[in-house]
């Protein structure tokens, strides 16, 4: 039952000082030194597909190298397991799920198994997510140490499995979220961990012009107009619809295109619906471009937000948004919604902006595409702003600075001297 | 015949002979002590200049010259008396050829032990004037010994009618293969030379290097220069990119303080206290039962974050009552407050705690946020780190905070003055104590931090000691 993961060869740590600093990695390896011989546990419940195991994938291997014996398992669980977990996760994020008590009798069954099954080898046990967060069953037996990640925005949870999911947080020594408001009133000690983005992998590293233009005439797109993009899923929660809105009022002020570029789940079967009214809602308009991109196209979202004027991101409710990051890495003027983690990218008219309606979105637009050098102070800004605090470099810098923290004997200062 | 009578028939030839020749025997004898005269007299006189000359300290090698020539020189006027005798004699002029090679040889030998000899001494003692090149002076010195012996064996070739071309050019390409063989070690080699000799560096000198590295200058040897960091780690320089690269000489160090300064930093995690306010009225309660560290980091987290791009950001509270509550008179308040005139935390806190109560006080039904634009209390948990930097002088202070990270500096000015309660930078508080230097130390204290962005910040304080230095 128990896969530790083997992972693909990925940058070494040496290749991110250009872009973080030396002694920003020095420091790394100062901190990693304070957790030698501990073995650190990693457990989600895939190591294919989904945000979580793409920022593992990039993060332990960089633990490793920098001397941290990090360690990834996953658990398995059959389809019946992953639907229940899958109506606990869209709940927990507030949507209205038809939840039996069958579903949490199969969820503490499938736990036992999985407690059954694992391996439990670490000093420090850091769980991701709702899936394995039973797992905290076991501490009684092999020891203190264990962290509960959660990437879910908790702040309006269904009380009824919130409640279910907390008897196994309060096990816990320590809980970490995305952003404050993400956070439910705790008695273990909880932290605020940004997730990232990886400046090396595809989707964000530097990469030429003529990729850029390969890619823009893979998809037929020119440059020879001003480019407003949204990348996302196609989903009514990133409100396409309402891009196209605000892109109908900007066109006429401004002569410029329309990129919606994104994909469609196979476990969500409205987004097809969407996309396909995206598509009678923008027929006609040479100037909007609806573009279905593969899964596993990285480098041609790298391309898109490289070839953009503008990176728009309308989302009625979002997670961390880690879309957000990336845009900015490319050092893009941004304009996006103030929903989820959004706020804490784009600071308004510092590192981008903020819009709360169709028209708000227009309007920045239309100010960014007629001002290019503002916008182009803007995207520096958030390039800079993203350096200093969504990379991966710094999420490892808090991880481990939370492993040594709830590694502290009790009750401790503030201020830690290491 | 008796044996008598044969000694006396040749002794009566011998005589008949003499008087004969007798001129033959005696110009070249006489010519032959003329010369070992001449060369006595020649001899004398050069080495009374000589010795004059070297007295007068000239060059340090002179007495090896004398020492290793002067029974030489008497030997080479013997030579040359010789050859004088010999073609003042009547031999034939085979003879003479023959003995003219015999003479030159002895000549080339003498002078090729004489050559060799005396290239030994000057060699092994430049040699210990010049450390990096100690460890090669039995290899420079066989160098020289073989260089001198195959031209000695050259000119005796020649002297032979042997022929010398072919030799000559297979001596050429081997030392040009040796050459390329070993170029890169010839010209550290030579560098290594040129540095010492040219009195570029010295062992203790601080120098900076176009390509960044900096440090003491801890050995020459005849292929690097090892400098020694300011974090401890020793770099090795290959002297060939010494002497192409630039090099800033700073020369020995300055004033050393009485204790080095340990340069450390902090980083920070943010642990959520689960504590919100939605309201002016429940920031203004909680401001008052948060812990120091919340305070601490919702008044410099802005400055750290966004360091880059604005110096004097306003703090948390002050975007939070503008930006979601709209008050935006309190906003400009509390975005006015100077957070470097409070020596301590608590009164920080305090002059927060006042303007809004008085705000309050004027405005009781303020408004409330919508839910998920609450104003959240966060942690700020410090994790001191030291540096491998340590400073004993200004000199090397000032390069090592060109090198340590903002979180290094924001350790040493912001935490150190303010949340670690010392009421002045750790800066200023080393300048005075360690190194004396109260006007500087004030200088320090007197600046601002908050008016700068971090880098902005670095550089001021650099300006400032650079000055000093100066």
């Amino acid at each position: 039952m128990q896969s530790e993961i083997r992972l693909k060869s990925k940058p070494r740590l040496e290749d991110y000082e250009p872009i973080v600093s030396k002694s920003c990695i020095e420091e790394l390896r100062a901190l990693a030194r304070k957790l030698s011989g501990k073995v650190v546990q990693i457990i989600n419940s895939t190591f294919i597909g989904g945000g979580v195991s793409e920022i593992l994938g990039h993060m332990v291997p960089l633990f490793n190298q920098l001397g941290v014996d990090a360690r990834w398992d996953v658990i398995r669980g059959d389809e019946t397991f992953f639907e229940v977990t899958k109506k606990f996760h869209n709940a927990l994020h507030g949507e209205k799920e038809k939840i039996s008590p069958q579903d949490f009798a199969l969820f503490r069954e499938v736990t036992k198994q999985h407690l059954e099954e694992l391996s439990f080898y670490g000093d420090i046990f850091f769980i991701q997510d709702p899936q394995p967060v039973g797992l905290v069953a076991k501490k009684k037996e092999v020891g203190r140490n264990w962290v509960w990640r959660c990437h879910i925005d908790i702040s309006k949870p269904d009380k009824r499995v919130w409640n279910f999911i907390r008897q196994f947080v309060l096990d816990y020594d320590a809980a970490v979220f995305s952003a404050p408001n993400f956070a439910q009133r705790l008695p273990v000690r909880q932290f605020m961990i940004t997730p990232s983005i990886d400046p090396l992998s595809d989707k964000n590293r530097e990469i030429d012009q003529n990729t850029v233009d390969s890619v823009l005439t893979k998809y037929g797109l020119t440059s020879n107009k001003p480019m407003v993009v949204q990348i996302s899923r196609f989903d009514r929660l990133k409100d396409p619809l309402g891009v196209l809105e605000a892109f109908e009022i900007v066109k006429k002020a401004v002569d410029c295109q329309l990129v919606l570029a994104g994909g469609t789940a196979a476990d969500d079967p409205e987004s097809e619906e969407v996309l396909e009214e995206v598509r009678r809602r923008a027929n006609g308009n040479r100037d909007i471009h609806v573009l279905l991109v593969p899964p596993e196209s990285d480098l041609e979202i790298n391309a898109l937000q490289r070839a953009a004027t503008v990176i728009i991101q309308k989302s009625l409710k979002e997670g961390f948004g880690l879309t957000i990051s990336e845009a900015l890495w490319k050092g893009k003027p941004v304009v996006a919604s103030a929903v989820g983690g959004i706020p804490l990218q784009v600071k308004n008219a510092l590192t981008g902006l903020l819009c709360y309606s169709v028209e708000g979105a227009a309007y920045h637009l239309k100010r960014l595409l007629t001002n290019p050098e503002y916008a182009s102070w803007l995207g520096q800004n958030g390039k800079e702003h993203v350096r200093q605090n969504f990379l991966v470099t710094n999420q490892i810098k808090d991880l481990l600075l939370m492993f040594l923290a709830i590694g502290l004997p009790g009750k401790s200062s503030d201020v830690v001297h290491l | 015949m008796t044996s008598e009578n044969v000694l006396v028939e040749w002794l009566t030839q011998c005589w008949l002979w003499l008087t004969q020749n007798w001129l033959h025997i005696v110009i070249p004898l006489l010519v032959f002590l003329a010369a070992y005269v001449v060369g006595l007299w020649v001899r004398r006189a050069a080495y009374r200049a000589f010795n004059r000359w070297a007295a007068r300290g000239r060059w340090e090698g002179s007495k090896l010259v004398i020492e290793t020539t002067r029974g030489a020189f008497l030997h080479w006027f013997l030579i040359l008396g010789a050859f004088l005798a010999i073609h003042a004699s009547g031999l034939s002029a085979p003879t003479k050829v023959l003995a003219d090679k015999i003479l030159a040889t002895l000549f080339v030998v003498s002078l090729t032990w004489v050559v060799a000899s005396l290239s030994e001494k000057v060699l092994r003692l430049y040699i210990a004037q010049v450390e990096p090149l100690q460890p090669l002076e039995r290899l420079l010195v066989n160098i020289a010994r073989a260089a001198i012996a195959v031209v000695g064996a050259l000119m005796l070739l020649d002297i032979w009618g042997a022929p010398t071309t072919p030799v000559i050019l297979v001596l050429a390409a081997g030392v040009l293969v040796a050459a390329l063989a070993f170029r890169d070690l010839l010209a550290n080699l030579l560098s290594g030379f040129q540095l010492v000799q040219g009195e570029q560096l010295k062992v203790g000198d601080f120098i900076k290097l176009g390509s960044g590295e900096s440090g003491y200058v801890a050995e020459v040897t005849w292929r690097n220069t090892k400098i020694r960091g300011l974090d401890g780690n020793l770099i090795l320089v290959p002297n060939n990119r010494l002497v192409q690269s630039t090099i800033i000489n700073y020369g020995r160090p300055l004033k050393k303080a009485s204790k080095p300064f340990r340069f450390y930093t902090r980083l920070c995690l943010k642990e959520l206290t689960g504590l919100k306010a939605r309201n002016l009225k429940e920031l203004l309660a909680l401001l008052r039962e948060v812990p120091e560290s919340v305070i601490y980091f919702h008044t410099h987290h802005f400055l750290e974050q966004h360091h880059y791009l604005i110096p004097e950001p306003a703090n948390d509270f002050a975007l939070w009552v503008s930006d979601e509550l709209g008050e935006e008179t309190l906003g400009e308040k509390l975005a006015s407050i100077d957070t470097f005139e409070f020596p301590t935390i608590d009164a920080l806190r305090a002059r927060i705690e006042g303007v809004i109560s008085d705000y309050l006080a004027q405005n009781p039904d303020g408004r409330a946020v919508s839910e998920g634009r609450e104003f959240h209390f966060i942690k700020s948990i410090s994790f001191v780190l030291p540096t491998p930097y340590v400073a004993h002088d200004l000199r090397e202070f000032v390069e090592v905070l060109r090198q340590i990270s903002l979180n290094s500096l924001n350790y040493h000015v912001f935490e150190a003055r303010l949340r670690l309660r010392k009421g002045v930078n750790d800066f200023s508080a080393w300048i005075e104590d360690c190194l004396g230097d109260r006007d500087l130390a004030e200088k320090l204290a007197y600046l601002d931090p908050y008016n700068y962005t971090l880098e902005g910040l670095r550089s001021a304080i650099i300006q400032l000691i650079e000055k000093r230095i100066k």
